[in-house]
């Protein structure tokens, strides 16, 4: 795909990718990779770091370093979990509202709506801690939660196409409307949805990690970098450098998604323009409601 | 169009009482009149072989440009788009864009050579003694203030008027411009106005702190005919009652016509042709001016009109 | 376009002015109507989903009173003790009619009222919120500003820097490091706990000042970007080459012109970063150990009290609601109608 190969002409996209694959590859090999085994308790508690514990041990006598690798699994995974939850949910949704008339369309706005309106940690803990606690429950509904994103990104670029002049003149020469959207549509649907899929992963990061880190989402002896912070919070006066290593890894692997999403707006130029369009087509219809918070939720995050 | 009549007298065929338009009649007498008193006055604005570079490229898109101002007169700039008469406004009045420098020659508001101008000093010359207006005059009002209280603005931070009186003085000026309903205007945002009318609230704002010199930079070009030659009649009307100094920047040779005494004709950042207006429209010497010329003869309407007038 | 109008008579003077208030008003009541027709929809849904969530979890009171032991018929009696055994739209009128009056029920662990049991917390979260918001608003004016004002030199580069750096930073993040050094490390502030403001300004605030900036760290990230970008493209507007060209300083060219543009968009992102103040306190109160509304919504959810839950969720919705309908009044009152939507 052309995209792929403009964001790796970047310095910051061959960065970012450089770190996310890394990261990546720590959640597929981590498990394997550990030294000792993650659960296995010791007498040897708050040890600092030695050749043996590369990253001491936590107040149960268990090697940190080796918890840090196989918690990967849960938190990378989850969060990309998350996004392709949010993907799906939204997009699909997000294009069909341009096209399936006005009750669809208001339906889905309102929706959107209150998702966004939605302190979605509050809800993300109160729904997984109510429908039962488990990780598969959990990325689903914190997917749920921030698919309003994807949905706008697709109907602001989708709107965009369905006024430009081109499909007009489809329309007028009698193309069908699923052509459209596989002709036209996608194309330019595709460069804001994939920006939106690089924010949605830092952003489901952060959601996976504060949710496991109040032991949401993951049974107790299992780890997760967000767990292991919170065992760590207890311990601060033994150890206050505990922290460093799993606030570390969560802050760069953010950090790098958000590059990446910088990177394909860069390289596209997509994201961006399609927001203004949006918000001109909707200006010339002053009979769709709701004009509130739109258009700044998907600049935003 | 307005000048066109003055245009027309240089075409041998051009049957009398060709250009009906009052404004257009007017603009010619005063022209003729004007051109004859010879400049003795200091004068306000004195361009000397300015040059404009941009200093990345390091290529000079100015090529040296000269002339007097004297209160009272009209100097015009004619040229297409990108000839440089808009740079030479902007080195003019100290705003031109980034990485562009006045290379070479000084520009004196005043007797005061603007190249010793402290960022203070500018802010304290701008306005006060030299101002603009430009195309599109929705653009250079803020949107979201009514355009009464920034015009109150100029008058309250130049003048040093209070905030009723600064509001009195706003009132007054949007009459001078002659807007119709100055209360209502005072009260309004750029949106709710038309190019006309924004266009007379930007010239109250720009001749709110009472300058010497104007600069109209193609400030008639967005607007229809006959909102045009109001405006080209107010600007006239404010030179001889306020005793402005104006620059008029078009790239329409009739407007320039209509209101200068002297002219300059510019081509890529070249003068092709300087004199009085009268010289210039009835003896070009650059194929470029005689081209200009030629074009309002060919595309005027004149044309049409003559025959079935004369038949 | 010739005639001279005369000084206006003081008649036609009042009309236009109350025309001008009468403009001012109906933009206000047009804001609040579209607030409405926006929020109540939201309200409707997010409410019946939250009712709805009982249902979907099969809790039940029953299970926390008598135990996974209990049988049938015990069950049964309870749940008809709570009107569980009523139609399921039944029993969310019922429930919707008591939220509209501000009776969000009774506990199923306790037995206590939920309204009140919010109510102590909520004063807990907002101190905390309020303080975390006006951090955030001042430190992110504070480098939104200098950056988009020295833009694009040193200054600007080490302010973007810094902004992504803490936007990459999650609340919990924060608040795990803020206790390492500052409460455990320099012993400047107290690590935990809460102290109500009528027992003292100092302990108050010492007590939420480090939650508060964990929140923080977001809203400074978010309206710092927001402000710079939006300033700097207000800078690029002619509005402001003709405020220079009228004499205007530059000092008053920001305050009275750039910065009354430009803050919109910022305003707007502060309305969107509520929800997320919100939810966030819920790991910033399990951090610093305060008895607030997201520790109760967290201890709730763990206790599978649904009512309680329910109670906590109406009172975020409605405390967003709130915030985005003043944040909307803010913005009618800022921007003129041209550029709403921005």
């Amino acid at each position: 795909m052309t995209m792929v190969r403009r964001v790796l002409t970047l310095t910051s996209g061959r960065i970012a990718v450089t770190v996310l694959a890394v990261i990546a590859l720590l959640a597929v090999l981590g498990p394997l990779l550990a030294p000792q085994d993650p659960l296995a308790t010791s007498d040897n508690t708050l040890a600092a770091v030695s050749g043996s514990h590369w990253l001491g041990t936590d107040h149960l006598g268990r090697d940190t370093f080796s918890r840090l690798l196989d918690g990967s699994r849960v938190s990378v995974l989850g969060s990309l979990e998350v996004a392709l939850t949010a993907l799906v949910v939204g997009v699909v949704p997000g294009i069909l509202s341009v096209y399936l008339g006005r009750t669809f369309e208001w339906i889905t706005l309102r929706l959107a709506d209150t998702l966004v309106a939605l302190p979605f940690l509050l809800f993300a803990v109160a729904v997984i801690a109510l429908l039962g606690n488990g990780i598969t429950q959990a990325m689903l509904v914190t997917g749920a939660l921030v698919s309003p994103l994807f949905y706008r990104v697709a109907r602001a670029a989708t709107l965009a196409v369905a006024r430009s002049p081109y499909v007009e003149a489809a329309i007028i020469a009698g193309a069908s409307v699923g052509w459209i959207v596989r002709r036209h549509v996608w194309v330019k649907v595709l460069p804001p949805i994939a920006v939106a899929l690089a924010q949605t992963i830092g952003v489901g990061f952060i959601i996976v990690s504060s949710l496991t880190f109040l032991g949401i989402g993951v049974q107790p002896p299992a780890p997760t970098w967000g767990g292991l912070l919170a065992s760590d919070l207890g311990y601060l006066s033994y150890q206050p450098w505990a922290p460093l290593a799993p606030a570390l890894l969560i802050m760069v692997t953010v950090w790098a998604a958000n590059l990446l999403a910088d990177a394909i707006r860069d390289v596209s130029g997509e994201a961006g323009r399609a927001f203004v369009n949006q918000r001109r087509a909707r200006a010339d219809r002053p009979d769709t409601t709701g004009s509130g918070p739109e258009p700044a939720t998907t600049g935003g995050a | 169009m307005a000048p066109l009549s003055e245009l027309s007298e240089l075409s041998e065929d051009a049957a009398p009482g060709a250009g009906p338009s009052a404004a257009g009649t007017a603009g010619a007498a005063g022209a003729a009149e004007r051109s004859a008193p010879a400049a003795t006055a200091a004068p306000v604005l004195a361009v000397r072989d300015v040059r404009i570079s941009d200093r990345v490229t390091d290529r000079e898109i100015v090529h040296g440009v000269s002339f007097d101002l004297t209160p009272g007169r009209t100097v015009g700039i004619v040229g297409e788009s990108g000839s440089g008469k808009t740079l030479t406004c902007r080195a003019t009045l100290g705003i031109l864009p980034p990485h562009f420098e006045v290379s070479a020659g000084s520009i004196e508001i005043g007797g005061t050579d603007i190249a010793t101008l402290t960022p203070q000093r500018w802010t304290e010359l701008r306005g006060a003694t030299i101002s603009a207006v430009f195309q599109d005059p929705s653009s250079y009002l803020n949107p979201s203030i009514r355009v009464g209280a920034q015009i109150a603005e100029v008058v309250r931070v130049k003048k040093g008027l209070k905030r009723r009186q600064s509001r009195g003085r706003a009132m007054e000026l949007l009459r001078a411009v002659q807007l119709r309903d100055p209360e209502l205007v005072y009260s309004q945002y750029t949106h709710e106005l038309s190019g006309g009318m924004l266009q007379r609230v930007l010239i109250a704002a720009a001749i709110a702190a009472d300058p010497q010199i104007l600069i109209a930079d193609e400030a008639t070009t967005a607007l229809d005919v006959t909102v045009q030659a109001e405006i080209l009649d107010l600007l006239a009307e404010l030179r001889e009652h306020a005793g402005l100094a104006l620059v008029v920047v078009s790239h329409d040779l009739a407007v320039v016509a209509q209101l200068c005494d002297e002219v300059l004709v510019m081509r890529e950042g070249e003068v092709v042709e300087q004199g009085t207006t009268g010289e210039v429209l009835h003896h070009p010497r650059h194929p470029y001016t005689k081209l200009l010329i030629a074009e309002h003869e060919s595309y005027g309407l004149e044309k049409f009109l003559t025959p079935r007038e004369t038949s | 376009m010739t005639t001279t109008a005369e000084q206006a008579p003081p008649a036609r003077r009042r009309a236009v002015a109350a025309t001008r208030v009468r403009h001012t008003l109906g933009r206000l009541l047009a804001t609040l109507a579209r607030s409405v027709v926006i929020f109540v929809p939201v309200f409707l849904l997010a409410t019946f989903v939250t009712f709805a969530l009982r249902s979907m979890s099969g809790l039940s009171p029953a299970r926390i009173q008598l135990g996974e032991e209990a049988t049938p018929e015990a069950i049964a009696r309870v749940e008809a003790q709570w009107g569980l055994d009523r139609p399921f739209l039944a029993q969310y009128w019922d429930w919707f009619t008591g939220v509209l009056h501000g009776q969000l029920g009774t506990s199923w662990t306790n037995g206590a009222d939920i309204s009140t049991l919010i109510g102590l917390g909520l004063g807990v979260s907002l101190s905390v919120a309020t303080l975390a918001l006006v951090i955030g608003v001042v430190l992110g004016f504070a480098l939104g500003t200098v950056a988009a004002l020295k833009r694009t030199t040193w200054i600007d580069r080490s302010v973007t820097g810094f902004v992504t750096l803490i936007s990459v930073m999650p609340a919990f993040v924060v608040g795990i490091v803020l206790v390492a050094v500052l409460a455990v490390g320099l012993g400047v502030f107290p690590s935990a706990g809460y102290v109500p403001v009528e027992q003292g300004l100092g302990p108050w605030l010492a007590h939420i000042t480090l939650p508060a900036l964990a929140l923080s760290f977001d809203v400074v990230a978010d309206v710092a970007r927001q402000l710079r970008g939006s300033l700097v493209a207000a800078y690029r507007e002619n509005y402001v080459t003709g405020a220079v060209v009228r004499g205007l300083s530059p000092r008053r060219i920001f305050l009275g012109h750039v910065l009354r543009n430009g803050i919109g968009p910022a305003l707007a992102t502060l309305g969107l970063k509520f929800p997320a103040l919100v939810g966030a306190s819920v790991v910033t109160e399990w951090i610093f150990g305060l008895q607030g509304f997201g520790r109760f919504a967290n201890d709730s959810a763990q206790a599978g009290d649904v009512p309680a839950v329910q109670g906590v969720l109406v009172v975020s919705i409605v405390l967003v609601v709130l915030f985005n309908l003043i944040v909307n009044l803010v913005l009618a009152r800022v921007t003129p109608a041209s550029q709403r939507g921005v």
